[in-house]
């Protein structure tokens, strides 16, 4: 499905409440099982020195694109847009969406590490930095309006998994969670934030995080999506057994493919 | 013989877990706690020491300077406003914790919080700080939220940490617990953390059920002490043997050595 600016993307993700699946509490064992199999394959039985390491990132770009979100400015837009959502998530009001993204950071990085990118810009960089972060939060809070907070927003949802005795780690972060996995029926959706235009990419990152929540709740999510800041599109999934199977082979080429380069 | 118990992070594995702990419990008599006081004044200190389950896990390696944070800051928000949800349960637990955190900074305003604590901090803080306080202390309670509704027994959110100073030992001993759970005339106790546990988890685990039990006017252990780690979807447990109490005991005292050893590196 996909949706074209719409006017309220939370209500999107939600759907209809009618048409909801029965929560699925059975599947997630069969897809570690196929993650293992698959895995197995690849390693064998010898024990790599440092394990493998699959992100979202490592998903969404391959070694024969070029991603521009994944510069440093870009990275920098990205990891501000993200601040500002998880403030839009629990009613913050912002008055200026750089700065205050910015002291968000600030706060919750501590180190001088990170920061040290956005600390070097000379003030034409940081000027066209802040315009640029202010059109891409503007673009998000138009379509993402008010969340409830009866439907328990989490923002910045992390989980690692490790897979094969710990020698192979999925790391994810979800932009945005809500709905339970309490209920009869199938409620979590996920949503992530991108501030480069939808392509390929972000299909394997939706279908990415959808499996490593199921993996780490046991629980398949209902709906999966990816927005993009820069078009105002909202790529948005149901959750299957063809999709989490299509993120598995992924998964696995990406293992393969990090395995093969050492 | 220890105990640990492995399991995946699900709600019929928790009650599980929950429903199979033992029967029974190890006390904690004068004598035992008159050791482990004789085994901590062996090890002299010139400061007062902390010793918790992290620092167990860490070896006794010195950490960083704690500093307030949305992290480090989530985790008494997220509880405090849970028990405000059971309290209430009308509200929603983001807007519990969007209550809690100006009941926090009251605390401040009223005199009633020292210097450097919590109150203090989110009172200084600015408006987008506090707004990303409130989004991890959401995350925190609505996990343990949604971990609690699926646990079958009585349960409650604990009201503190358990804290047990060692006599004229200049040590603080401290067990994290986030939830208490009944069974009969004993309890379990949940903790929660974050990341994935690694291979020092289960003495942390003993570590904390041995502070626990410490920390009890009669002495008497949990029957069990499990550990969640929801980013990593899985569970360990320890039970309340005498085993498991004195394997955590030795911990804390080995810890407070390497801490020793740590600080005057010259005379180790």
């Amino acid at each position: 499905m996909l949706l074209h600016s719409p006017l309220d993307v939370v209500e999107a993700l939600r759907g209809d409440r009618l048409a909801r699946p029965a929560i699925d509490r059975t599947s997630a064992g069969g897809l570690r099982a196929m993650l293992e199999d698959g895995i197995y394959e690849i390693i064998g039985s010898e024990r790599p020195s440092t394990p493998v390491v699959v992100r979202a990132s490592s998903l969404r770009q391959t070694s024969r694109t070029t991603d521009l979100a994944s510069s440093p400015q870009g990275r920098l837009r990205g990891v501000l847009v993200s601040q500002v959502l998880r403030l839009l998530s629990v009613g913050t009001a912002i008055e200026d969406f750089f700065d205050d993204a910015v002291c968000a950071w600030r706060c919750e990085v501590g180190s001088p590490g990170p920061i040290d990118l956005l600390d070097q810009l000379d003030d034409d960089e940081r000027a066209r930095l802040a315009t640029d972060v202010t059109a891409h939060c503007v673009t998000l809070t138009r379509a993402l309006g008010v969340v409830p907070s009866r439907w328990m927003p989490r923002s910045s949802v992390r989980a690692v998994q490790s897979l094969a005795g710990g020698d192979v780690v999925l790391r994810d972060v979800v932009d945005l969670m809500i709905g339970t996995a309490n209920d009869d029926v199938a409620s979590i959706a996920l949503f992530d934030v991108t501030t480069a235009p939808l392509g390929d990419g972000a299909e394997r990152t939706m279908r990415y995080h959808a499996l490593v929540q199921a993996l780490r709740t046991s629980t398949l999510p209902l709906r999966t999506s990816v927005f993009s800041t820069a078009t105002g599109e909202l790529w948005l999934r149901d959750v299957d057994h063809e999709l989490l199977a299509r993120s598995v082979d992924e998964v696995l080429t990406c293992v393969h493919d990090q395995r093969s380069h050492r | 013989m220890t105990t640990l118990v492995h399991r995946r992070l699900v709600g019929e594995q928790i009650n599980a877990l929950l429903a199979e702990g033992p029967e029974s419990s190890a006390i904690v008599t004068d004598d035992h706690r008159q050791s482990l006081t004789a085994r901590f004044r062996a090890v002299a200190s010139l400061e007062h020491r902390r010793l918790d389950a992290w620092t167990v896990e860490q070896g006794g390696r010195p950490a960083g300077a704690f500093r307030w944070s949305p992290a480090s800051a989530r985790r008494a928000l997220g509880n405090g406003a849970l028990r405000r949800v059971m309290a209430q349960p009308t509200a929603s637990i983001t807007e519990a914790v969007r209550d809690e955190v100006p009941d926090q900074m009251l605390r401040c305003t009223s005199g009633r919080a020292r210097p450097g604590s919590l109150a203090y901090w989110l009172a200084s803080s600015p408006q987008p700080v506090v707004g990303l306080v409130i989004a991890e202390a959401a995350n925190w309670a609505i996990q343990l939220g949604e971990i609690a509704d699926g646990v079958e027994a009585p349960w409650h959110v604990a009201p503190s940490d358990a804290y047990y100073d060692v006599a004229a030992a200049r040590t603080t001993l401290r067990a994290r617990r986030d939830l208490v759970v009944s069974r009969g005339d004993g309890r379990m106790i949940v903790r929660v953390r974050s990341g994935s546990p690694g291979r020092s988890a289960g003495p942390g685990l003993r570590a904390d059920l041995t502070v626990e039990t410490l920390a009890d006017a009669r002495g008497v252990a949990p029957l069990r002490f499990i550990g969640l780690w929801p980013e990593a979807g899985v569970c360990l447990a320890v039970d309340g043997t005498m085993a498991d109490l004195r394997a955590g005991a030795r911990d804390l005292v080995r810890t407070a050595v390497a801490r020793r050893r740590h600080a005057s590196p010259i005379a180790a």
